[in-house]
């Protein structure tokens, strides 16, 4: 029963990343399209944890960890890269 | 399970989409972003085939790594003294230009 209310939340995750992408291939900036992909990010993190209950195994969580912190670094550099980057 | 199958093909429309849209973008920091898009569903795939060590790896390289390096050679591409027309508003006006001459 719990098992199929996480799946079933994990699947309207992904619809709503579906919608996401639409704003990242329509966005009219570049910021736009940045803080789209931040969500999707967001949104992949909770599905990935989402999924780690309904397949009821623990390693899976380290996957959503190390994807949590690593697309930190790369919104980090494009929001350097849109601000001009002062120095290197 | 219906609902597995659900997220199955709303992960693999958006691999499609988003690499479309990745050489589909003239702007090449928009193509950037399309392409860690990619990336992240691709990681998003292999988690839901139950490959997490896989997922790992492609976290770590394609999200992070590869992403980080494309821009980091954009911004060195347009330090470059100018010679190469890479952005398209400058090569557009130049056939215009020499229509008129002859």
């Amino acid at each position: 029963m719990n098992v199929f209310l996480f799946s079933w939340s994990a699947g309207i995750l992904g619809v709503a990343a579906v919608l996401v992408l639409g704003r990242l291939v329509g966005g009219p900036t570049i910021p736009d399209r940045v803080v789209a992909l931040d969500t999707m990010n967001t949104l992949a993190v909770a599905i990935m944890i989402l999924l780690a209950v309904v397949y009821d195994s623990v390693v899976m969580v380290d996957v959503a960890v190390v994807y949590a912190a690593l697309s930190f670094v790369t919104t980090l550099f494009i929001a350097r890269h849109l601000e001009g980057g002062t120095g290197r | 399970m219906p609902q597995n199958d659900l997220v199955h093909g709303a992960v693999l429309v958006l691999i499609v989409v988003a690499g479309f849209f990745a050489i589909w973008f003239r702007d090449l920091l928009s193509s950037i972003i399309s392409l860690s898009a990619v990336s992240l569903l691709l990681a998003v795939e292999f988690y839901i085939l139950q490959a997490p060590d896989v997922a790992i790896a492609e976290a770590a390289i394609g999200a992070g790594l590869s992403t980080a390096i494309y821009i980091v050679a954009l911004r060195g591409c347009r330090k470059a003294p100018s010679g190469g027309s890479l952005s398209p508003e400058e090569a557009t006006p130049e056939p215009g230009k020499e229509e008129p001459k002859p």
